[in-house]
């Protein structure tokens, strides 16, 4: 077993991932208040968790076995599109959710 | 301080002096927040099991990570079997926002023992930051007792909200038949991450290089392509401000844009 099933694989992985939620909230707490952020670097803290996300959930929903899926098939896609409009109008993170499924569901069983 | 049974020794060693009146009034502003962080952690819950872990595994999980949105994202790579490396880098990346909250709140904070400092960095997640520096950003002293209380009454309230009811979201994940395509919810609620992020020019820049570079990367080994196109998204992303900077300063903006959208009246209550 060498995937999500394995446990030690799973809990050296979570192990690792607490230590980037100890790391990072930390860091300017531990460090020396003599230390600075310079603003470029801030920047680039400011848009690299956004990046991350999107390099995260651009070919989750875009490709399917390593190729561009741009398609009326592609259910994902305008479930994913839907709940992002309905998220962008009401920032309501459920009825986002809901919106999201329902399309999902009425793609998957009727289109 | 509470009625939460911990030893004293322990208590003092990793908690600084509070006073109760301040604690309850952290506790009281965020209950309202608290509904919504409880509605984050539901579905985060539920997207960890529909996303392939088993509910054991969510479980530690959850206890051990603490960072709904990284756990969100790591998910499918831990699922195609990606490099650890590539998993605790991605973790970082995302965890990334952490620091910027650290170094906007650590005035509050630098004057305790390097034990308290640890515990409370560890509670100082999204909401609870951008509800503390809504009402002391601009206090003139830093590193009250009276803060200190605020603090950990809203840090309570997060901590405990959001565990109970990820433990929720895992046990109904676990019911779900897999046939209802919930793996879907996973990235249904990084989009809710997302899009808040994603408001002004050189973010949104950043993003859609990002995105188009993931795509033309998606064959490179080891997942190397999502690193490759988040380096450059960022790079775009911090060349575009200086072309378009945030006008009115970025503290502000930067709070609401990454602690998940939570927008906060005078009070500090959210919506």
């Amino acid at each position: 077993m060498n995937g999500i099933d394995s446990w030690p694989r799973m809990l050296i992985a979570f192990v690792g991932l607490g230590v980037t939620t100890v790391v990072t909230r930390g860091s300017f707490f531990m460090l020396p208040a003599s230390l600075k952020l310079p603003q470029r670097v801030e920047q680039a803290l400011r848009y690299a968790p956004a990046c991350a996300l999107t390099a995260i959930i651009v070919p989750g929903v875009l490709t399917r076995d390593q190729h561009l899926y741009l398609s009326w098939h592609n259910n994902e896609l305008w479930a994913v599109l839907v709940a992002a409009a309905v998220f962008a109008k009401t920032r309501n993170m459920m009825v986002m959710m809901a919106a999201g499924m329902v399309a999902f569901t009425v793609l998957r069983l009727y289109a | 301080m509470s009625s939460i049974p911990v030893p004293t020794r322990l208590r003092d060693a990793f908690v600084p002096p509070l006073d109760r009146d301040g604690f309850r009034r952290g506790v009281r502003v965020m209950s309202t927040p608290g509904i919504a962080i409880a509605a984050w952690g539901l579905v985060t819950g539920v997207a960890l099991v529909e996303g392939g872990l088993s509910a054991p595994k969510a479980l530690v999980m959850t206890f051990v990570v603490f960072a709904g949105s990284a756990q969100l994202a790591v998910l499918p790579l831990l699922a195609s079997g990606a490099p650890l490396a590539v998993v605790w880098i991605t973790a970082l990346l995302v965890n990334l926002r952490f620091v910027i909250f650290a170094a906007a709140s650590r005035r509050f904070f630098t004057m305790l023992p390097w034990k308290q400092r640890l515990f409370s960095s560890y509670l100082n997640g999204d909401v609870g930051f951008a509800i503390f520096m809504q009402r002391y950003g601009h206090a003139p002293e830093a590193g009250t007792t009276e803060q200190w209380s605020f603090f950990f009454g809203t840090a309570t309230v997060n901590w405990f909200s959001w565990q109970a009811s990820s433990v929720a979201g895992i046990l109904l994940g676990n019911l779900a038949p897999t046939s209802w395509g919930l793996e879907l919810a996973a990235v249904l609620a990084l989009v809710a991450v997302l899009t808040p992020m994603v408001n002004r020019v050189p973010a949104i820049l950043g993003v859609i290089v990002t995105a188009a570079l993931s795509i033309v990367t998606v064959r490179v080994p080891l997942k190397l392509g999502l690193l490759t196109s988040v380096v450059v998204g960022v790079i775009v992303a911090v060349i575009a401000e200086a072309k378009w900077p945030v006008r009115g300063g970025t503290d502000s903006a930067t709070v609401e844009e990454l602690s998940h959208g939570v927008g906060l009246d005078e009070e500090g209550y959210a919506p």
